[in-house]
């Protein structure tokens, strides 16, 4: 993706709402200007722990309008399990926003958009730039069970149609999103994805299968967020445009990608371009 | 109510021939070079920017997952990604020269070779304010943490380098040993300016699921809260058996944290997992310290170095 000109900042926001859709699902609005006319579909924020327990929690703003930004947040661990307990009025400071988000023009005017579980978060931004542009756009949307199949409706409300998939089969297609997928993947010009690493590859092998472009927004652990560390890479074929310059190594090693960071080369990727 | 005078306390010190305004640096590998940390923080309220270790040859790293957050800390196995000396000399050193802060590089290598060739070419370039031997890397292959864990191998390494450079000279010690001690007292004797003590603690997790290691490299270095007292022990210890200023590392938080390491007989503190928890932690740190120093009457934070280790051997 084409590196974004934005000017990441420590921002100081105040939490204004919460909301729990569904169990271990929480939806914590933000009160945050700057932030809010900074962040561009497909980027991401690192939030700082209340606690100071361990390192601050990548999150993909969700609903961005005015001065509030959301947040959705899927309880797996004590940081998330943190976060997800924040009442209205608490603190919160956050610093961002980060990386290079999706390419929402390169996507074309017929896209495909794939979520899995909380990977929702990252795409509603994205749709509505797409729709905004009246892109035709579907969207393909897996998660464990019909409860925790959340915020469908915003996609349908921007005019997106919309296709769901559960584990157990209590709304939509019984299995994974990518099923479906597969099936109708080809009729679009372009997909976008973001979801756990096992249907990403998945969404990537249906879309270099088809011939059809794909970006992956990739989700692994991050320590720093911005670049310092080296910990979250991913093996990046030489040839994109997102791989960082890196001399061949010299004995052993594969010559053919280098490792590019995700939290500052990414998190958006061109399928055919990762060596995962 | 008694009012204690309002001065400016004095936070910088010396690690050895290396004046820091303040006495944090920022961890290698942790910071990268300074400027991705530049948009949070000021760089000119830090002490300096110890940059990501740099080895003779490119090196591609380790394969991912390469970090695991763990309770009160972090489990990382980067395996010394790298472009590489040449590469890195000709690419990145130049603008190492904007930083408002000291630049420490920091030199890692597999034979006593490597560390005297990458120490001579780095140390020569002007942005280079002083070296760190990173002799105590935990993950890369049976080699990197070798130098480290025997005092004799420390003390080529050392020689090595002190024979490329007369910048100071920072060698960076393991905990991962027997008697630190011992490693200290070789690196004193081969000349090495400073010690950093110490590196991560070797530690790995265990996916339940897959019922496989979690990181790629199987094991990994532990940094962060989980292994200051380990740190801290090991400063009070080398305090004792050496005169060389100590930079003290290891899970440092907080301006009490830093204390801690202080009073124990560190001139300085390195600072690294608590940035990913909150960039804003060293400026806090700095804040923090001249609060303790006023209220407690110090002018001068250099007056606290060692201040609580009796056995501390070294000069303030
Ligand atoms: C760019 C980006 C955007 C993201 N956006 C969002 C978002 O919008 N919303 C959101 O909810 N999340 C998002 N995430 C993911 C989120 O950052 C992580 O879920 C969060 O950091 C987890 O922190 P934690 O402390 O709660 O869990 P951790 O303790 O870090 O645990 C993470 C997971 O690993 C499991 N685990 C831990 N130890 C073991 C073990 N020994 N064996 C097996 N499993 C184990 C836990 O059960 C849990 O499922 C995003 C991530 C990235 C990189
Ligand atoms: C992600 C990561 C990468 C690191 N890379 C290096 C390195 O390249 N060279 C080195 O000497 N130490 C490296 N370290 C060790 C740190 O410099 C520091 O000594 C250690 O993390 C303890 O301090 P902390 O608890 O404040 O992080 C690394 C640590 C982390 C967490
Ligand atoms: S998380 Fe540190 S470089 Fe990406």
């Amino acid at each position: 993706m084409p590196a974004l000109l934005t000017s990441p900042a420590v921002h100081t926001t105040v939490v204004s709402e919460r909301r729990e859709p569904a169990s271990g699902i929480v939806i914590v609005g933000l009160r945050a200007p700057d932030l809010a006319g900074a962040v561009r579909p497909g980027q991401f924020v690192m939030v700082v722990p209340p606690g100071g327990e361990r390192c601050a929690t990548a999150l993909a703003p969700y609903e961005c309008d005015g001065e509030r930004v959301s947040l959705m947040i899927v309880v797996v661990g004590s940081r998330t399990r943190e976060l997800a307990t924040l009442a209205p009025g608490s603190a919160l400071t956050v610093f961002g926003p980060l990386g290079n988000g999706f390419d929402a023009a390169a996507l074309g005017d017929d896209v495909g958009l794939v979520a899995g579980g909380v990977g929702i978060a990252s795409l509603l931004l994205l749709a509505r730039a797409l729709r905004e542009r009246e892109a035709s756009v579907r969207l393909y949307y897996g998660a464990r069970t019909a409860a925790a199949l959340v915020g469908a409706e915003a996609f349908a409300a921007l005019g997106c149609a919309v296709t769901l998939a559960t584990d157990d089969g209590s709304c939509g297609y019984r299995g994974f999103v990518t099923e479906p997928l597969a099936r109708k993947g080809g009729e679009h010009g372009a997909l976008a994805a973001c979801g756990p690493s096992p249907m990403l590859r998945a969404v990537g092998r249906i879309a270099v299968a088809g011939g059809v472009p794909a970006q992956l927004s990739l989700e692994e652990a991050f320590a720093c967020g911005v670049g310092a560390c080296w910990g979250c890479a991913v093996p990046l074929g030489r040839e994109s445009a997102q791989a960082p310059a890196f001399p061949a190594p010299s004995f052993g090693e594969r010559r053919d990608y280098v490792h590019a960071r995700i939290c500052t080369e990414g998190p958006v990727f061109w399928a055919h371009e990762l060596r995962w | 109510m008694v009012t204690t005078p309002r001065i400016t306390p004095d936070l910088s010190t010396n690690v050895g021939a290396l004046r820091l305004a303040f006495p944090t640096l920022m961890a290698s590998g942790c910071y990268g070079s300074g400027e991705e940390y530049a948009p949070f923080v000021d760089l000119a309220r830090i002490g300096g920017v110890v940059l990501k270790s740099v080895t003779r040859f490119p090196r591609l790293g380790n394969d991912a997952p390469r970090l695991v957050p763990v309770a009160s800390g972090l489990l990382n196995a980067i395996g010394l990604q790298n472009p590489g000396i040449d590469a890195y000399l000709e690419r990145d050193v130049a603008k190492f020269a904007e930083r408002p802060c000291a630049v420490v590089g920091s030199v890692a290598g597999f034979s006593v070779d490597d560390y005297g060739y990458v120490t001579e070419r780095l140390a020569a370039r002007d942005e280079i304010d002083a070296i760190e031997l990173n002799i105590s890397c935990p993950n890369v292959a049976h080699e990197g943490e070798t130098f480290a864990c025997d005092a004799a191998l420390a003390e080529r390494a050392t020689r090595a380098a002190r024979q490329a450079t007369t910048k100071p000279l920072i060698v960076k010690l393991s905990p991962n040993v027997t008697d630190i001690t011992e490693i200290a007292r070789a690196v004193e004797a081969a000349g090495g300016d400073a010690l950093a003590v110490v590196n991560t603690v070797r530690g790995m997790a265990i996916d339940v699921e897959r019922r496989a290691p979690m990181l790629g490299n199987v094991t990994g270095g532990l940094s962060g809260a989980a292994m200051r007292p380990i740190a801290l022990l090991a400063v009070w210890e080398v305090a004792a058996a050496v005169r060389l200023p100590i930079v003290g590392q290891g899970g440092i938080e907080t301006a009490r944290d830093a204390l801690e390491f202080l009073l124990a007989g560190a001139s300085a503190v390195s600072i690294g997992t608590a940035n990913f928890t909150d960039p804003r932690a060293p400026v806090a740190i700095c804040d923090g310290l001249s609060t303790y120093l006023n209220e407690h009457g110090y002018a001068a934070l250099r007056d606290l170095v060692g201040a609580a280790n009796p056995t501390f051997l070294g000069t303030r």
